[in-house]
């Protein structure tokens, strides 16, 4: 059975005619007609893709994308969209929809748009599978460096051993049984320094030393040095380095512990010897600093941003990725304040949530370097417990996906790029035709005004179809900036001329406004920048001529200029323009101007001003007009001179 | 009586060269720029033949032909879809034709012949 989809389309044709193409493209179509009959398919089936329109009656298409993507951020849903609803279709990519296709449907835009999500779909699984691998590795580690400190923790308990044995001894008469049990090389010695007990260890490893001297199971040591020795001497517990000869011959390092036992008398008569194998602490101690080293490596190494964070969410430790891009956080540091520059937690904040659930958390979103530079992360957290199994920190990683997302989003305009741009184009070369239509059948029929109005339409579409192209040729290739060092005057009278004739030919007054006086000298690539602002301009007198409410227009450019830097103002009292619309302008393949515009002008003014490494605003009221304002530095960025920016 | 053509797109330019073809050639023609205004125009207008853009504001063509259809007297109504859309052999399955921008005049004008006269 092929991957579940599930379509929702409230026209029945669509439903039947889809299902059937998309069966035969392998999957398992479920259908629903509305957004509340989706959503309950969809909490019961839970597949992976969802393909809708964006116009339903009821709940629809961006709704039910919000609603879905709530319920299961995983699941791809695909938007279908006339294409009238260009503008609800890209809003849809801001709430996550992987993709759209636009009515009528293409097979073959359909089935490329199902491989990409599949694609991500199965990009996704293999994201998560490294990450969840990673997490297991270090939750493996972390148990084995547990595992080592409780057995380093050992040496110490025969210390304290030690003291209770003795009490023991004193209690009980035959202490023989007890001793066989224990993990060191324990005896028992009499005032003549003679071995009188040891333990199944000591003579396993040591040999059989009942009644020889305290003295001879060690290497090297006179007898009035030896450990029982001295503590007869003394009075008093010792505790020395050296060496023992085991029965194979070996000389192994060792760590003595005496006690002495007192009799009634207070007098010393036996001595307890306890003594502990250092080459097996010292192996252990040895292997922990491996384990640690390696645990260190792993944690640096790791080709994502990892930190541990406490419940402040202070930053208690971060690997070197981290430090080499957020710097490397001062004692009591919090998380939000490196990542997202703010003073309270985020919203959604994974580390939070785990430190309430105990479970991993996962969540997308864009961290900004010391640098300044976004990241688009994908972030995934661990517990980390106590020995008594409460979460005393949380270790958060971030998986850099910045370019997963870049790839994604180019992807998406390309779509879009050709899929708006084609259409455009046949409209304007059917306009074409009928415009030559129209003169030569008014030449045949000797009618004058239909020559006219046909060569009217013929000089339009040219024109149209040209800047169209030249806009398609600036956002398909990058142009690097042709910069010179440009008299600011003589540029502002250039450009003014390129669009009088065209305001004064449409009723629109053109107004210059500069100070008098030399204005100095920029640097520009001043056929790109004419262009940009050309293009504002022209925009500004179609403004006028679309405002049917106010008697008289006018567009008025200006300049000016101080030491570093120069701002250019283009100014109309036409139709102004709304919010939303001003949010959006910039994007590509934005247009307010219907079939007469081609999305493109606005995207490629404000691309070229930024190359310059300048900036555009907008001031505006429905009803009142526009000011654009170009604030541009004199001297270009070095980064504008060598050209970095991609394409 | 002249048979009569109605010319349904958003494109002004491209109405106007429909109906200055169809006139030399002899039809009728009433205008629309929108599946809405067109749906209204029927009544007074009474088309012979629609030609259909698909992509319009206003009820796009599928459903300004859906809704056509659905009016007993104009059930039977011959439509030409004329767009700029690829793909869209399917989009209106009973269209006498589906022809492509940029298109050949007379092939348009063959179609219209050979289904009203």
């Amino acid at each position: 059975m092929g991957t579940k989809l599930l379509l929702v389309d409230d026209e029945d044709g669509i439903r039947t005619f889809l299902g059937i193409s998309l069966a035969d493209l392998g999957y398992e179509v479920l259908t629903a007609a509305d957004g509340r009959q989706a959503l309950e398919i969809f909490a019961a089936q839970r597949p992976p893709i969802v393909l809708t329109d964006i116009k339903m009656p009821g709940m629809d298409g961006i709704a039910l994308l919000r609603r879905i993507k709530e319920q299961s951020p995983d699941t791809e849903v695909v938007m279908i969209s006339g294409h009238a609803d260009m503008d609800l279709a890209i809003k849809s990519l801001k709430f996550q929809a992987a993709d759209f296709v636009t009515k009528p449907i293409n097979n073959e835009v359909l089935e490329m748009a199902l491989a990409r999500v599949q694609e991500k779909i199965a990009m996704r699984a293999e994201l998560r599978r490294h990450t969840e691998n990673l997490e297991r590795l270090v939750e493996e580690k972390s148990q084995r460096i547990v595992q080592l400190e409780r057995q380093a923790a050992v040496g110490q308990v025969v210390e304290s051993l030690s003291g209770a044995i003795r009490d023991i001894a004193g209690d009980i008469e035959d202490s023989a049984a007890t001793l066989s049990d224990l993990p060191c090389f324990i005896s028992i010695h009499n005032q003549y320094m003679e071995v009188v007990s040891t333990n199944a260890l000591y003579r396993a490893r040591l040999g059989e030393m009942t009644g020889r001297g305290s003295w001879e199971a060690y290497a090297d040591v006179e007898p009035r040095d030896c450990p029982v020795g001295r503590t007869f001497r003394s009075g008093a517990g010792q505790r020395m380095e050296a060496s023992v000869r085991t029965v194979l011959g070996e000389r192994v390092p060792v760590l003595v512990h005496t006690a002495p036992i007192r009799g009634g008398d207070g007098e010393v008569e036996l001595v307890l010897e306890i003594t502990a194998d250092l080459t097996a602490i010292s192996r252990l101690q040895e292997e922990l600093r491996a384990t640690r080293a390696q645990y260190q490596l792993l944690f640096d190494e790791a080709p994502c941003f990892i930190s541990v964070q406490d419940r402040q969410f202070r930053i208690t430790a971060a690997n070197r990725l981290f430090k080499e891009h957020f710097g490397s956080p001062g004692e009591g540091v919090r998380c939000h304040a490196v990542y997202a520059h703010r003073d309270e937690p985020c919203d959604k904040c994974p580390v939070a949530r785990t430190f309430e659930t105990g479970q991993s958390h996962q969540w997308e979103t864009v961290v900004t370097s010391r640098t300044g530079k976004p990241y688009n992360v994908l972030l995934w957290t661990a517990p980390i417990r106590d020995a008594s199994g409460a979460i005393t920190e949380v270790m958060e990683m971030a998986t850099d996906i910045t370019q997963l997302r870049e790839l994604q989003d180019h992807l998406a305009s390309l779509g879009l790029m050709i899929g708006s741009m084609s259409h455009g184009i046949k409209g304007m070369l059917t306009a074409l035709d009928g415009g030559v239509y129209r003169v030569e059948s008014g030449f045949r029929n000797d009618d004058p005004g239909r020559v006219e109005s046909g060569w009217a339409t013929v000089k339009d579409m040219v024109s149209r179809i040209r800047s169209m192209v030249l806009q398609m040729l600036h956002y398909a290739k990058h142009r690097e900036l042709n910069w010179a060092a440009t008299d600011l005057g003589a540029f502002f009278e250039s450009v003014a001329r390129l669009v009088e004739p065209k305001a004064q030919k449409g009723g629109v007054a053109f107004v210059r406004s500069l100070p008098p006086g030399d204005l100095g000298s920029f640097e520009a690539d001043a056929t790109m920048l004419s262009a940009a602002l050309v293009n504002l301009l022209e925009n500004a007198v179609d403004a006028c001529q679309d405002d049917t409410a106010k008697p008289r227009h006018a567009v008025t450019f200006g300049v000016r200029a101080d030491e570093t830097a120069l701002t250019f103002t283009v100014a109309d009292n036409g139709t102004g323009i709304d919010r939303e619309t001003r949010e959006r302008m910039f994007t590509l393949f934005f247009s307010s101007k219907g079939c007469k515009g081609t999305g493109l002008g606005l995207f490629v003014s404000d691309k070229t001003i930024r190359q310059h490494g300048g900036a555009i605003s907008v001031d505006s009221e429905p009803g009142q007009g526009s000011t654009f304002t170009i604030r541009l530095p004199r001297v270009l960025p070095e980064s504008a001179k060598t050209c970095s920016e991609g394409s | 009586m002249a048979k009569k053509i109605m010319v349904v797109d958003d494109d002004r330019d491209i109405v106007d060269y429909l109906v200055t073809l169809f006139k030399d050639s002899g039809y009728e023609t009433c205008s629309a720029h929108d599946g809405d205004q067109a749906l209204k125009m029927l009544e007074t207008e009474r088309p012979d033949l629609v030609t259909l853009d698909l992509e319009m504001p206003k009820e796009w063509g599928p459903r300004f032909y859906r809704k056509m259809t659905q009016m007993p007297e104009f059930k039977e109504t011959p439509v030409i879809v004329i767009s700029g859309l690829s793909g869209i052999h399917l989009a209106i399955k009973k269209a006498v034709a589906t022809i492509n921008k940029p298109f050949d005049p007379a092939q348009v004008l063959g179609i219209v012949k050979d289904t009203i006269g």
